[in-house]
């Protein structure tokens, strides 16, 4: 066999093997949800208030064409609140302004809610912004709903349950988690309440960490008495918000100076692609500060981040141990499985095992980690991202007191395997995971 | 005869109700001094020209709170009292933790916030006239002296309260998720308190921590439906409680297994 046919051979099978994956791929999201899991969920009507592109129904109740006179003056009856938000608004107060049937159409059986797409149809640089942000790839706002929605267990959870994940997620298809509706207000967008919605909480405490740093501080004194109405540009704020940082100059991405990312993995914070991005913060600092400080910021980020690293992998590493030498309990076919199963069950450990959605139907080692890798050590780099030592202190503090109890937790599992005679005996086999109302009402409610 | 009289017997009623009703704000000015009033003077008085607020708030909470009486709210002025009153800090001066966190994260409790010198407060607690609802524009609406969010206050009135901004079946469709992330958090406490029950026998300090984090877990669910926060409904709620259940699962896992050694043991 000449090489010509091993090489065609190869070429083919590779051929085969992307074709059928591609095609795999396009029939995964075939099904009545959406993303990669579709064909194992359905919508909760819910949902089309949050992804209206795939799941909004309009409502039949009321027939006939409308123009805005007729909307406004029942919607006055009906709903006063949004007639008089909108009323405020500059699409009322505009020259030419913009009324109900402009972005919601006038058919009142064919309704819709407005998608970035439609509010893009004026607002075009916004909405062009925004759309590109999908090459910095995750953590992003315009990925954020498939992000929500390929991830294992929102596939699994019941829908009502998980529904609390796509009100945030929806930043992704909608723009009034920002600019709420019917104000649509762009000073209202520049004020940092205006993240803390979805930004708060445990995984990400960009709220407290950045309220708790000398720039929130600032703001918290003086920012109500700012001019809100100015671009988000050098010498127009006193202190920086979250907006002035993370989309300046009013540029509607988040993710295109993302050097950590969320937080979940190490990165190299010095790959020729980060030191531009590096170059892009200091720009971005020296605004207020020496170009000399912030990179030293920046370099204690680095080390912060270094030393939160440390202690997630030999957290990591004992659980890997435990689970090599089948201690780990329940054991993996021990716990309900996901609708869509898996190739093989495996106890998920780590970022690149699913780690996110290893938060329920885990050993408690498990879950005692996720919460050192997900909240602790994510509370930590938010900290050290926003300039809050205190936060950082405590998040370590934190970090290290999981460690510890992950440590003697592992110790003391060893222990217990162990004979007199120093033979290891694996523990007994439970189905304690596998029953339980919810646990059953979980397994028939995908 | 008789149609006349009733005609003019109309008349004179209305004209009653007309003179009444326009010279009321001119009475109401009149009459009343500033202050300072303690709570009895202020119940006294709002007995008779309020007699429905006074009752709404005799069945309230409030009322069953010894350290809550009018002018904890409203001050002892009577100027400014209702601005004073609405203020959503008035409330999270005692509301504190989960109960306001939740709503003061919201984007309803953001705009508030956000919003917050340039609303006018003296005006009555009715759709259409606040851009978003403050804590006593859902709790006390239209002046409601009972809590009118509360279960006793029934769907209803949560239904008014929220369409006068939102949709009807926007309203329905949140309420309806509301209560099927309640009925499942139930579920979880359920089974967590089934499986803590069933080690009775052993029940230890620990795990009755654990069933208080299940209740308390449950209660944040309850703030995030209501005051419409995700994180509340989902990290400090669905996942929370799911860390609970493994913790107990793993408590029972051990005693199990301690049970298992003894008995080895003795054989």
């Amino acid at each position: 066999m000449g090489y010509r046919t091993i090489i065609a051979t190869l070429l083919l099978t590779a051929l085969l093997v992307v074709s059928v994956s591609a095609g795999y791929l396009h029939w995964s999201k075939g099904g009545s949800g959406s993303g990669l899991y579709s064909r194992y969920w359905s919508p909760e009507t819910v949902q089309g208030y949050w992804d209206p592109d795939n799941f909004y129904q309009p409502q039949e109740s009321i027939a006939g064409i409308f123009d805005a006179t007729l909307c406004i003056q029942c919607h006055e009856g009906i709903t006063p609140g949004i007639v008089n938000d909108w009323r405020a608004s500059r699409h009322a107060l505009s020259d030419e302004p913009v009324y109900c049937n402009d972005c919601h159409g006038s058919d009142h059986q064919r309704l819709h809610l407005p998608t970035p797409r439609i509010c893009g149809g004026c607002h075009e640089k916004q909405h062009g912004e925004f759309r590109d942000e999908a090459r910095y790839g995750f953590p992003s706002h315009v990925l954020a709903m498939e992000r929500a929605v390929d991830a294992p267990h929102f596939a699994d959870k019941p829908k009502a349950e998980v529904q609390s994940c796509v009100q945030c997620h929806s930043v992704a298809t909608k723009c009034d988690s920002c600019h709420t509706r019917h104000r649509f207000s762009a000073t209202e967008a520049r004020r940092p309440e205006a993240c803390i919605t979805c930004h708060s909480g445990p995984p990400h405490p960009d709220d407290e960490s950045y309220f708790g740093s000398a720039h929130g501080k600032i703001y918290l004194t003086e920012g109500k008495d700012w001019d809100w109405s100015k671009k988000l540009a050098k010498g127009n704020y006193r202190a920086p918000t979250c907006a002035y940082c993370h989309m300046d100059e009013g540029r509607h991405q988040v993710a295109d100076k993302s050097l950590w990312k969320f937080g979940l993995r190490e990165i190299n914070p010095h790959t020729s692609k980060n030191r531009l991005l590096r170059e892009q913060w200091i720009d971005l600092c020296s605004d207020c500060h020496e170009a000399q400080n912030a990179e030293r910021w920046l370099s204690e980020l680095d080390r912060e981040r270094k030393s939160a690293w440390a202690k997630l992998y030999r957290a990591e590493d004992l659980l890997k141990d435990l689970r090599s030498n089948d201690l780990l309990r329940p054991a993996a076919d021990e716990r309900p499985d996901y609708p869509m199963g898996g190739f093989w069950s495996m106890e998920r450990i780590g970022f690149y095992e699913g780690q996110a959605s290893a938060f329920y139907n885990v050993s408690a080692i498990e879950r005692d980690y996720f919460e050192m890798w997900y909240f602790d050590n994510l509370g930590a780099y938010k900290s050290a991202a926003h300039g809050n030592q205190r936060g950082v202190e405590e998040g370590h503090r934190q970090m290290a007191a999981a460690l510890q109890r992950i440590e003697i937790k592992a110790q003391s599992m060893r222990q217990f395997s162990q004979t007199k005679q120093g033979l290891v005996t694996k523990p007994a086999v439970t189905d304690l995971w596998m029953k339980g109302g919810y646990t059953e009402f979980n397994r028939t409610n995908n | 005869m008789r149609n006349i009289d009733l005609i003019q017997m109309r008349f004179g009623m209305v004209s009653v109700c007309l003179i009444c009703l326009w010279m009321h704000p001119a009475i109401a000015e009149t009459e009343v001094e500033n202050g300072p009033f303690n709570n009895s003077q202020c119940i006294n008085c709002h007995s008779e020209r309020n007699p429905q607020l006074i009752t709404q708030w005799q069945a309230g909470p409030h009322a069953a709170s010894p350290d809550v009486g009018c002018n904890s709210c409203h001050g002892a002025l009577h100027q400014g009292s209702n601005n004073k009153a609405r203020g959503d800090h008035t409330c999270i001066g005692c509301h504190e933790g989960s109960a306001s966190h939740s709503y003061t994260t919201s984007k309803h409790g953001v705009i508030t916030r956000l919003e917050e010198e340039g609303q006018d407060r003296e005006q009555p607690l009715q759709r259409g006239n606040y851009r978003a609802p403050g804590c006593s524009y859902c709790h006390l609406h239209d002046s409601n002296h009972n809590d009118s969010m509360s279960q006793s206050s029934g769907p209803e009135m949560r239904h008014w309260v929220c369409s006068g901004c939102h949709s009807p079946r926007f309203v329905r469709e949140q309420l309806a998720n509301g209560k099927q992330q309640l009925k499942i958090a139930d579920l979880k406490v359920a089974e967590g308190e089934a499986l803590i029950a069933a080690a009775a026998d052993n029940m230890s300090h620990h795990l009755e921590i654990l069933r208080q984090r299940l209740l308390q877990h449950r209660q944040n669910i309850l703030y995030g439906v209501g005051h419409q926060s995700p994180d509340y409904q989902w990290w400090h709620g669905q996942p929370a409680l799911d860390g609970d259940l493994i913790r107990i699962r793993d408590s029972l896992l051990q005693i199990q297994q301690r049970q298992r050694v003894t008995t080895d043991h003795k054989e």
